[in-house]
């Protein structure tokens, strides 16, 4: 189990960060995903044991974060977002220093480094102090740090954010990499649902400082897809959706002006649309399953209502947290 | 080229991890940083040519006993009251020098070590790395402490072994007496000196601030408290932590040296009045800098 939280609440004067938050979670790369201020960054903190939550118990490849940080961290690997580094230090430098706090011996520390930045494709500049790094490099430089004690899990806060789409996609390309093979599991927090798609193949979606969903991305996905048509067509579509509408159905517009998005009440088939469209006098020419996108899901998870105890209101999370088992549905 | 760089692919480290002292490279690391900076260079050569000039003082004091000094009794004396007793007074100018010194040395290297991990995000960096607190507060008082020990402490040492090693028999035994109250002077700053300024660098926001803040206090401090006392105004002498690194190292002379040597010093620097108030103040100033850099430690990070 890479993770597992257990009733996890945070306070920071007036701002409830972590609102009891309980999840288990396992697999190779698991995403955490939510918006600006979700609690992503202080659950990592959590994890790292950087901060002791209010209430509740945070095991990271079952160790408890608050009874034993060290030993944590030993098997964590950590990239906080922003610009963390030493001046002054090569990149080289700055990753075998790393090497060495974590209990490497200088000269496997070195030697680990060049390893590293090899793999993550830092070349010359490693010799670079590291404040004249572009923010490409620094994450690359991150990343190398985070690996160069050999963590059995790497966590990345926002590795994304600030790169080139050049950039970007040889990072994501790298935890792919990283992923499938020998590398350690891979635990991302960010806001792109893009990294997420790219790397992760289980997600955790928060707000407010609480789990709205985790599980797996298809699980994520597939949930809402079913359920909602797509239709397309002619006449006075604003009288279908009224009559849609009036017959229980949820309708909402369409990405074009002559289409319309509509979610059948239970019970109903694709029928009940044509007849719609007859009765009104509109023609239609498609009706069809609307492929549900990911930030569709997202966003459903997102204005889904809180879970109270681990239990998801929309039933996305197991009542025990929604442990994924590896490559297993929710 | 990116890559075929990308296709050594990720290795895992073989074989058991031994837990390894961590303070000695957060030491070494800091002390490699800071002597990349011209400044730290110029303040390590100026404490050099410190010791360098009070070494030949002192070499000159005891060969002039040693070659010139009057064989019959009634002058051998008088001889060895002057060789012995500015021989005291060299090292006691020395300590002071050298104390200042150091003082400006350390705002160079050890201004920043807490205040540029905080700027820099650093800190988080550490403590993302399975470090206990009390690594990291013993890596930087490691690496401050280093820089008094090697600038202050050690040519203390070296002198005095000179300068008994060279002195002829009947100088150097009075001269055996001044170790002690010179190594405990030197010890006490150094030990004052580290952790002022760290607790400094704890409550500071940057290394540079720090450093002037901390070099112009200590001489505020030095010079106020020397120029009160000397106008009759007892109680400012506390205040200077120079004067109350004298006062220590005096009792302890006072306390441990023979009657010889005492009635042989030619002169001896102003201090205060109680040794033990002058101890009390400087335990102060190392209790309250050791106390802000556990503080800021401890509310940066949790664990």
């Amino acid at each position: 189990m890479l993770l597992a939280l257990h009733g996890v609440s945070k306070r920071f004067g007036g701002l409830q960060a972590l609102h009891d938050v309980t999840c288990e979670l396992d697999g190779r790369a698991v995403g955490l995903l939510g918006p600006n201020g979700a609690g992503k960054t202080t659950l990592m903190r959590a994890c790292l044991g950087l901060l002791v939550p209010d209430a509740g118990v945070v095991k990271v490849l079952g160790v408890d974060a608050r009874r034993d940080p060290g030993a944590v961290r030993m098997r964590l690997g950590y990239a906080a977002e922003g610009p963390h580094r030493i001046p002054g230090l090569s990149g080289l430098e700055s990753v075998a220093y790393a090497g060495e706090l974590c209990g490497l011996p200088r000269r496997t520390a070195l030697l680990r480094a060049h390893e590293m930045l090899d793999l993550v494709g830092l070349d010359e500049a490693r010799q670079r102090p590291v404040e004249e790094y572009s923010t490409g490099m620094h994450q690359r430089v991150k990343l190398a740090m985070a690996l160069v004690h050999d963590p059995e899990l790497l966590m990345l806060d926002e590795p994304t954010s600030g790169l080139d789409p050049g950039n970007r996609d040889e990072l994501l390309q790298l935890l792919v990499r990283l992923r499938d093979g020998a590398g350690p599991a891979v635990l991302l927090s960010t806001h792109l649902l893009h990294d997420v798609e790219r790397v992760c193949d289980s997600v955790i979606i928060m707000d407010r400082g609480q789990v709205r969903y985790a599980g797996t991305l298809d699980g994520l996905q597939h949930r809402l897809g079913h359920e909602e048509l797509e239709l397309r067509g002619e006449g006075d579509l604003a009288a279908l959706a009224h009559a849609l509408q009036q017959a229980g159905h949820a309708v909402a517009p369409g990405e074009r002006p002559d289409a319309l998005r509509v979610r059948l009440s239970a019970g109903h088939g694709s029928a009940a649309i044509w007849q719609a469209a007859q009765a009104v006098g509109a023609t239609l020419w498609q009706v069809q399953p609307r492929g549900q996108r990911l930030e569709d899901a997202f966003m459903a998870a997102i204005h889904s209502p809180p879970a109270t105890n681990g239990r998801q209101s929309n039933g996305l999370v197991p009542p025990k947290g929604g442990a994924i088992p590896p490559g297993g549905a929710a | 080229m990116k890559d075929q760089v990308h296709s050594i692919g990720y290795r895992r480290l073989p074989g058991e991890r031994p837990h390894r002292w961590v303070p000695w490279p957060i030491a070494r690391t800091a002390l490699a940083l800071a002597w990349r900076k011209r400044s730290t260079k110029l303040g390590v050569a100026l404490c050099l040519g410190s010791t360098f000039i009070h070494g030949m003082v002192l070499t000159t004091q005891v060969l002039l006993d040693r070659y010139v000094g009057n064989p019959q009794d009634d002058f051998r004396r008088a001889a060895l009251e002057s060789v012995v007793g500015n021989v005291h007074t060299t090292f006691a100018v020395f300590i002071s020098v050298q104390t200042v010194m150091c003082a400006f040395l350390l705002a160079m290297v050890a201004a920043g070590l807490v205040a540029e991990d905080r700027r820099t995000g650093a800190m988080e960096l550490y403590f993302s790395r399975p470090l206990r607190r009390r690594d990291y507060v013993l890596g930087k008082l490691l690496a401050a402490g280093l820089v008094p020990a090697t600038t202050l402490v050690a040519p203390f040492l070296l002198l005095w072994i000179l300068v008994v090693g060279m002195a002829p028999p009947h100088t150097a035994g009075p001269l055996l007496g001044l170790l002690l109250p010179g190594l405990l002077g030197t010890v006490v700053s150094a030990v004052m000196l580290t952790t002022t300024i760290l607790g400094l660098s704890a409550v500071g926001e940057r290394g540079r601030t720090v450093a002037v803040i901390y070099v112009v206090g200590m001489l505020v401090l030095s010079s106020v408290g020397n120029g009160l006392s000397d106008d009759g105004q007892v109680w400012a002498g506390y205040v200077s932590p120079l004067r109350n690194v004298q006062t220590i190292s005096d009792a302890v002379l006072d306390a441990g040296a023979t009657g010889m040597l005492l009635s042989m010093l030619a002169s001896r620097p102003e201090t205060n009045p109680s040794a033990l108030i002058s101890a009390a103040c400087l335990l102060f100033l190392s209790v309250a800098g050791l106390g802000l850099l556990l503080w800021r430690v401890r509310r940066e990070v949790a664990g």
